[in-house]
């Protein structure tokens, strides 16, 4: 499975830098994101991770508590980390 | 343009709503705010409380957010407003100051607990001594945040709150695509591609959003493409916020007047409102230009039309933001254009002169002149400003000295819209703070001095301001016990200042004041009248251009007179002839201009003369002997005198042979182009070319007379 793994920082700058990484992991069904992290959430990650969650049969987000707080903030918990519904 | 650039503009909005706030909070202390008065103050507060969010300025988001949270329910009418209330919110507001100007200078947050606790306590006490209103219940559960509960918890709590709320909102936790549980009101949000420009993050906006009691009820991932077409300039997801009943619209979508321009905004439940689209991979600005006409006009959502004549139509449907009524320049592009304007002024003026005479020409030359005088005075409208934006500070200062003196003034403010140049504003502060702490400090009695004096017991502080004769008169008058000339004549003879034989007329003595020896705390503490720093105000008032004046009676009180010019760069000035050199007299300085007749001059000493206007005896002055330029006439009779007020001696009769000209000049700095010269003010080039000296006419009339006048000596 790959891994990426997201910087401390997930601003725009952050999220342009990453996307060729992710399309680069389309070829793989599964992937892992390790978000755990993060300490800042952007609203282009936010679009990044919700994108990524459709493209990937399986994919994994390991949240930091930024990124599930920046998901509650935008109703994106479930689709994100559809576990936690669970 | 920059992140800080935007973020300076956010410091200058602060600025502009703290003065607001200021007006409000002291129409409520005076009894006289209307309906909307608070709700003004808590829309200033709110505003800088936004814009501290949306730039990570936690201190002072955390403090307005205290505050606000008291202003909303005095809004409300769920705390009463009284006066002790009143000064609560006043304090709050000056603390609010310092946390602006720390998040502006990135020095540490003031200590603000103590007042968080006053206000928390205030809040928490006027919501329980009044039952709340029903309909405001379910609003409440809602909102747990915007209440602060305890008056006991220590003010830090406020964050820990936001984050609170952020875990109670989210309860069952929001689904891409769930039902909201009966929201009082829908606010539908989409971020443009714009949003996320210069630095800008919505999340900002969406958790200030969410700190007012709104949650995600719907996002609508419909219109996010796959990985492979993902656009991260983009904004592709929509928001459906519910918000508490007790959440006005208004105030809500305040949030986004920064950004009115990149996001979609719609008010109203999913039956009233289109669902948000966005039609990927287009032109982003087209996108949201669309975009806001789906969301603001739905009847109208045909997007397929691009062209410019349909973008221009979209962008001026009813709710889009007004365009063309406020523009923010770089101060330096600004001083450019005065400077280009000031060089065109010049230039029409020689033109003028070469052609004169060609009667061939004079229509044209006529129609010049009055476009040239039309762009010079819209240029300098653009630099000026209502002096509102000085006086809305003095407020403040009278809370600090009433806590340190004890005297309670109360402020009258006339004439504040009033305007001249920025920089002259920017300027004055300075000096006008000193002159208003000098009114308190030993102008204004004390309560039982003013008492017993047949007086009430809280002084009366006037500032004005007016627009005279191309002049800007400021005055800042108080009702105290005059100045007391004995007791500065005596201070003044003590300190060496005037020596004891001299014969000085009361406004000489009231000038002493002026003197920098007489401006020590020593001074200060044991003269009843005035003194501290008043060299520094009249030196300030000078650098401007400027006079200062004063008129004071014993037990009536004092008032001090600034005269400045209305812009630092073009002035008024009568054009005289000293020999073969053209000097410019500032006309501030002129009372009058004559001939005088033989029987009117007459010698003082071994070589003075004395001018006789009606019956008072002013000093002449030859300008040529002074300047170092020989002038062709030498006596006073040959010549013209003219009468000028100088700040350091009175009036003089300055001698010039002949006066040419009264107009407009172009100040241009001798310091910047050459070096300071004394009795030199500037320069400034004349229609045909040449250079003409700006004369200083306190520091010429001063020099001149300075072998004998001790007053001199003193200023």
């Amino acid at each position: 499975m790959a891994t990426i793994i997201l910087p401390a920082r997930c601003d725009r700058a952050a999220t342009t830098a990453l996307l060729p990484e992710f399309v680069a992991a389309m070829g793989n069904d599964d992937l892992e994101i390790d978000a755990s992290k993060t300490t800042l959430v952007g609203y282009a990650m936010l679009q990044l991770l919700a994108s990524a969650k459709n493209s990937f049969a399986r994919l994994r987000i390991v949240p930091s508590e930024a990124l599930r707080d920046a998901a509650r903030l935008t109703g994106l918990e479930i689709h994100l980390f559809e576990e936690a519904a669970q | 343009m920059t992140p800080e650039e935007i973020q300076q503009i956010f410091f200058v909005e602060c600025e502009e709503s703290l003065a607001a706030a200021e007006a409000g909070l002291a129409a409520c202390r005076d009894g006289t705010q209307d309906d909307d008065t608070v709700n003004s103050v808590f829309r200033a507060v709110h505003s800088i409380k936004g814009g501290a969010g949306a730039f990570g300025f936690s201190a002072l988001q955390a403090y307005t957010h205290t505050f606000e949270t008291l202003l909303s329910d005095v809004r409300d009418g769920s705390v009463p407003l009284t006066d002790a209330l009143s000064d609560l919110l006043l304090r709050a507001l000056d603390t609010l100051s310092d946390h602006v100007t720390a998040a502006q200078e990135g020095t540490p947050a003031p200590d603000d607990a103590a007042l968080v606790a006053d206000l928390t306590a205030a809040q928490a006490n006027g919501t329980l001594a009044q039952p709340a209103p029903a309909p405001a219940q379910p609003a409440r559960e809602a909102q747990p945040a915007m209440t602060v509960p305890d008056a006991d918890e220590e003010p830090g709590d406020v964050e820990v709150d936001l984050d609170a709320l952020l875990d109670d909102l989210i309860g069952p936790a929001p689904t891409v695509e769930p039902a909201p549980p009966a929201p009082d009101w829908q606010l539908h949000l989409h971020p443009h591609a714009g949003a996320m420009r210069n630095g800008a993050e919505p999340m900002a906006l969406l958790r200030e959003l969410a700190g007012m009691g709104a949650r995600c009820v719907t996002c609508n991932l419909s219109h996010l493409p796959g990985l492979d077409m993902l656009d991260c300039e983009q904004g592709y997801l929509g928001f459906t916020y519910a918000l508490p009943a007790s959440v006005a619209e208004a105030d809500a979508t305040e949030i986004f007047d920064f950004v009115r321009d990149d996001w979609g905004i719609a008010i109203g439940d999913d039956a009233a409102r289109p669902p948000v689209e966005i039609a990927v991979k287009k032109p982003a600005p087209q996108v949201a230009v669309k975009e806001e006409v789906a969301l603001i006009a739905p009847v109208s959502v045909e997007t397929a039309d691009t062209t410019p004549a349909a973008v221009a139509a979209a962008t001026a449907v009813p709710g889009a933001p007004a365009a063309g009524q406020s523009i923010r320049i770089d101060l330096a592009k600004l001083d450019r254009l005065i400077d280009t304007v000031g060089e065109m002024v010049i230039a029409q003026a020689m033109l003028a002169q070469r052609l004169e005479g060609d009667t061939a020409a004079k229509e044209e030359l006529q129609m010049l002149e009055g476009l040239t005088r039309d762009i010079q005075e819209s240029a300098m409208s653009i630099r000026a400003q209502p002096i509102s934006s000085v006086f809305s500070r003095v407020p403040r200062i009278l809370r600090e000295l009433a806590v340190s003196t004890g005297k309670h003034v109360r402020l009258e403010v006339i004439g504040e819209t009033t305007e001249l140049d920025k920089t002259v504003l920017e300027r004055l502060g300075e000096p006008l703070t000193h002159l208003i702490r000098n009114a308190v400090d030993h102008g204004i009695e004390t309560a039982d001095q003013r008492l017993a004096a047949g007086k009430p017991a809280e002084g009366t502080l006037t500032l004005s301001a007016e627009q005279r004769s191309g002049r800007i008169l400021i005055k800042v008058a108080d009702d105290g016990k005059g100045i007391d000339r004995a007791r500065v004549l005596e201070k003044a003879i003590a300190q060496g200042i005037v020596a004891a034989d001299n014969q000085l007329t009361p406004e000489d003595i009231d000038h002493l004041i002026f003197a920098p020896g007489f401006s020590t705390a020593q001074a200060v503490t044991s003269v009843s009248g005035r003194g501290v720093g008043m060299d520094v105000v009249r030196q300030n008032v000078k650098n401007l251009g400027g006079r200062i004046t004063i008129e004071s009676e014993a037990g009536v009180g004092t008032t001090f007179t600034l005269a400045l010019p209305l812009t630092l760069a073009i002035s008024d000035g009568m054009i005289v002839n000293v020999g073969d050199q053209t000097l410019v007299v500032p006309l501030t300085h002129v009372v009058e201009s004559l001939r005088p007749g033989a029987q009117e001059v007459q010698g003082l000493g071994t070589a003075r003369q004395m001018l006789n206007v009606r019956g008072r005896f002013v000093p002449i002055i030859p300008v040529g002997h002074h300047t170092g330029f020989t002038g062709k006439v030498m006596q006073p009779h040959e010549g013209v005198l003219i009468i000028v007020d100088t700040q350091v001696a009175g009036q003089a009769a300055l001698l010039v042979d002949t006066i040419s000209d009264q107009r407009q000049f172009v100040i241009k700095s001798l310091e910047a182009n050459y070096r300071a010269v004394e009795g030199v003010a500037g320069a400034t080039i004349l229609g045909d070319g040449r250079v003409a000296l700006i004369l200083d006419v306190d520091s010429l009339v001063g020099g001149a007379l300075g072998q004998s006048t001790t007053i001199r000596e003193a200023a």
